[in-house]
């Protein structure tokens, strides 16, 4: 089937080719990753029309790697959030079921790699992004250590969280294709200090679980979580439960730090030079822009404008955006304590499974909030993670996620290649 | 009175703060732009060490404290000029703080000296529209903060001449005249302060501050109060005008760039030259050496080089000797001595300390010794000098015969005499002293007459 086929079926891209060439991997990068040839609108209205002068170098590198670009995949509003229903492009459905969401904020990659046979997703994640979706579309997510992967080319939400990583159904292209987009970028500072790729690091051979993990997740993820572990036990791995006091403040905290940044990103679009622009010019600088961004910023970016602007003036920062920053400190200090002695930390990846849309719709804010709970601790800490499809519940996927210190993207991928060769992954509409 | 001010010049680097784009070259609006300085999505910042450097050797010369650890800011704010509506600018670790400049006696304290980017600049045109040119958009700027210790306009003026010299010296820039600094004036005539933002050049500096002085002045004396605000300076009018009322601070919402991280100044300084303030040349100059003030300060202010060669050439012989030769031959030669590397320079020095040690002695003539140091300043090859001796009274009568109108000449005004005494030198080359020739083309031409 081509592009067009599986987007019809599940609105997975934001813009795609059906001109596909024979004898080359194709993969796909999600909206806000620059691609030559195709609009990158980041999920956002506001982006319409902007097409880039250049690649990204992740896109540069996986097309110097022989493979073909046949689409940008679908993202919730510049990745604000975690539903993967935001996006400007329309909504991705759940491979697994039509009425329920596929998860954010890389949604459409996360289809795409459950759907499209050998396809391998590049995706984004500015806290959850990865997780998220790949969870609940039942897919391999990796997420890379901040730093690793250049984000020349990733059009910026929060700075200091966002990061390219992969999707896949096998993870073994984990293993083909991260040292393709590894490495040193001089158009991306961040990339430039890190350390070489090491995969020849084993899967791991002892894990920690927060102690309190059972009641932070739903009834149906538990058993299937507690099988998991029980799994891991039995090919030897050693499970000890750990506490992570910082946890509670996480999601707080990466709220702040990410719209705080966030909103200073999202400052720059005005309706001129790029995307929309086309306002009435007749009016002065403040109410052209003014207009063109509540006429096309969606409510993600609106919010999350306000909100990162009010956490960090003056009279407040000190107790919110500084606040976070400690708190940020305080969870890479405390993961670090733990990888002392311990390989790996495992943790189920999102609470549930994914939600129904008439779910999700009656969420407020901070009620939907429960999604990322258990992502965001080592999104703000920009430690590397997998996540693994870990067992089903009434039919959808439930997924398992793994993280390791920094730098040791070797470790999760060998866990998770481990784990692929005796989980049994079903397909998409093979489940009742 | 106080004033204190802050005070934005351009850094030399050959490309902007933050991309590849060349800071100069191309006056076409809009040509000497890219991705990253027109803030298109998608688009990192990269840093241009130099520019840190420049900022360092600023810091340094100071004596600002300078930090472990520093990073860049967004300052955001929306603005058409300013691509990504924030400013990449230093907010909570500026490169260098707490230092002082000595004006004469007085010091003056530096709260800070940061790095930050210049936005683009804006023409409005004829129907109310305005066209932006991103050139500028990403120039590296230092921007240095003084307390407010200034007492006086004419004193402002003083203290930012001298201290740009020193800026200039220090970056190793030309000297490009007024235009090129731009200062926000804070000024308080009794407890409230006004800012005139954006003041271009010494003379609008001292201009505004003066008039402000008047305004607060008579505002005081009529019972009023000076209110905090912003104010214009109105270059075609010579006077500052409201801009805005400030009774709040202006919050810009800094946070860290995410994109950059932190750097190590400190680290980065050790291999950063300290230039000393020209003030502090002058008195040291005076100081050590005895040299008169005024002296010392014209040789300070014809380049700090001239200063380094002084001392050189003084700590070799003495206080006058190194006076005479620096003020005649070594003045001749300033943009020849500034063009040369450190290394070349100071053995130019030793060579240059090492002839007026020989003349001193009497194992040159003054005349050798001036062509020789001339040559040696001015990078032209040492001429032979002793070789060429031969007898004085035969060459002078030679050129007497061959230039005989000097002597007609030489009835009406003594000075044709030079014109003998011109050529006589440059064929002995020194091997006479200047006034052995003198005398003996004199002697020779008048018996002639
Ligand atoms: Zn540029």
């Amino acid at each position: 089937m081509k592009p067009s086929g599986y987007n019809s079926r599940y609105g997975m891209f934001a813009s795609f080719s059906d001109d596909v060439p024979e004898g080359k991997f194709q993969f796909s990068a999600s909206d806000d990753i620059l691609a030559l040839g195709f609009e990158a609108r980041c999920g956002s209205e506001i982006l319409r029309g902007y097409v880039p002068p250049e690649d990204s170098t992740a896109v540069a590198a996986l097309r110097e790697a022989g493979g073909s670009l046949v689409g940008k995949t679908a993202i919730d509003e510049f990745k604000i959030c975690s539903f993967g229903m935001t996006a400007e492009c329309g909504v991705p459905r759940n491979p697994y079921d039509p009425d329920r969401c596929c998860g954010g904020s890389s949604a459409g990659a996360a289809a795409a790699a459950a759907t499209i046979p050998g396809h391998v997703a590049l995706a984004s994640s500015s806290g959850a992004g990865i997780n998220v979706p790949a969870s609940f579309c039942g897919v391999y997510g990796l997420t890379p250590t901040w730093g690793r992967v250049s984000r020349h080319g990733l059009i910026d939400y929060a700075g200091s969280c966002d990061r390219i990583g992969l999707m896949s159904a096998d993870p073994a292209d984990f293993r083909k294709l991260l040292p393709r987009i590894s490495f040193r970028d001089p158009r991306d500072p961040s990339s430039m200090a890190q350390p070489d790729l090491d995969l020849g690091l084993g899967a791991p051979k002892s894990v920690a679980v927060f102690k309190d993990w059972e009641w932070m997740v739903s009834k149906e993820v538990r058993p299937i979580f507690e099988n998991a572990l029980a799994e891991l036990g039995d090919k030897g791995v050693r499970v000890d439960a750990v506490e992570l006091p910082s946890l509670r403040y996480a999601v707080a905290a990466h709220r702040a730090i990410a719209a705080a940044e966030g909103s200073t990103s999202l400052a720059r679009y005005c309706g001129l030079r790029y995307g929309r622009q086309d306002g009435d010019l007749s009016l002065g600088f403040d109410e052209y822009f003014t207009n063109m961004r509540s006429e096309h910023f969606g409510m993600a970016a609106k919010f999350a404008s306000v909100f990162g602007t009010y956490v960090r003036m003056m009279d407040v920062r000190g107790s919110y955006y500084m606040d976070a920053v400690a708190v940020r400190g305080a969870l890479v200090a405390e993961f670090k304590r733990i990888f002392e002695n311990h390989d790996a930390v495992v943790l189920p990846t999102v609470p549930t499974v994914a939600p129904r849309f008439d779910e999700i719709k009656g969420l407020g804010l901070q009620e939907s909030e429960y999604v990322e709970t258990l992502s965001l601790p080592h999104g703000l800490a920009g430690m590397p993670h997998v996540t693994m499809p870990c067992g089903y519940a009434s039919g959808m996927p439930v997924g398992m996620q793994l993280l390791a210190d920094h730098w040791k993207e070797g470790t999760v991928i060998a866990a998770a290649e481990a784990w692929s060769k005796s989980f049994k992954t079903i397909k998409p509409g093979a489940v009742k | 009175m106080k004033i204190g001010l802050e005070i934005h010049v351009q850094l030399p680097t050959k490309s902007k703060l933050f991309c590849a784009c060349p800071t100069s070259g191309d006056d076409l609006p809009n040509s000497r732009v890219c991705p990253g300085c027109l803030g298109f999505p998608g688009f990192k910042p990269t840093l241009n060490r130099k520019a840190i450097e420049y900022g360092l050797a600023l810091a340094k010369m100071f004596g600002c404290t300078i930090p472990e650890a520093s990073w860049f800011s967004r300052k955001t704010y929306f603005y058409p000029d300013l691509s990504r509506h924030y400013q990449g600018t230093q907010f909570a670790a500026p490169i260098g703080s707490n230092g002082t400049y000595a004006l004469g006696k007085k010091k003056i304290r530096i709260r800070r000296v940061h790095l930050e980017e210049d936005p683009g600049s804006i023409r409005r045109v004829g129907d109310g529209s305005a066209l932006i040119d991103y050139n500028r958009s990403g120039v590296p700027l230092v921007e240095i903060v003084t307390e407010p210790d200034l007492s006086s306009p004419a004193e402002a003026r003083r203290f930012l001449a001298d201290m740009l010299r020193d800026v200039r010296r220090t970056l190793g820039m030309r000297d490009d005249g007024d235009r090129t600094v731009r200062c926000d004036c804070n000024i308080s005539v009794g407890k409230e302060r006004c800012e005139v933002k954006n003041v271009t050049g010494l003379r609008n500096v001292e201009r505004c501050l003066q008039y402000e002085a008047v305004r607060q002045t008579r505002v005081l004396k009529a019972g009023g109060v000076v209110e905090r605000e912003t104010r214009n300076y109105d270059e075609g009018r010579k006077i500052t005008t409201s801009a805005r009322k400030k009774g709040y601070e202006d919050d810009y919402g800094y946070i860290g760039e995410p994109d950059l991280g932190v750097f190590r100044p400190r680290a980065m300084a050790e291999s950063v030259c300290a230039t000393e303030m020209s003030s502090d040349i002058v008195g040291r100059l005076v100081g050590d050496y005895g040299l008169d003030p005024k002296v010392a300060e014209q040789i300070v202010h014809t380049s700090c080089r001239m200063a380094s060669l002084f001392t050189t050439v003084a700590d070799a012989t003495d206080t006058e000797t190194s006076r005479y030769w620096v003020m005649s031959v070594a003045s001749d030669h300033k943009d020849a001595l500034d063009a040369i590397s450190d290394a070349e320079f100071g053995d130019v020095s030793v060579i240059a300390a090492d002839l007026a040690v020989k003349q001193k002695a009497g194992e040159i003539t003054d005349t050798e010794c001036a062509i020789r140091m001339g040559c040696l300043l001015g990078g032209e090859d040492t001429p032979e000098c002793s070789v060429a001796r031969g007898n004085l009274e035969e060459i002078i009568n030679r050129l007497i015969d061959e230039n005989p109108g000097v002597l007609g000449d030489y009835a009406k005004n003594e000075k044709a005499l030079n014109r003998i005494i011109g050529l006589a030198m440059r064929e002995t080359r020194g091997a006479y002293s200047s006034s052995e020739v003198v005398l003996t083309a004199k002697k020779l031409v008048e018996a002639r007459l």
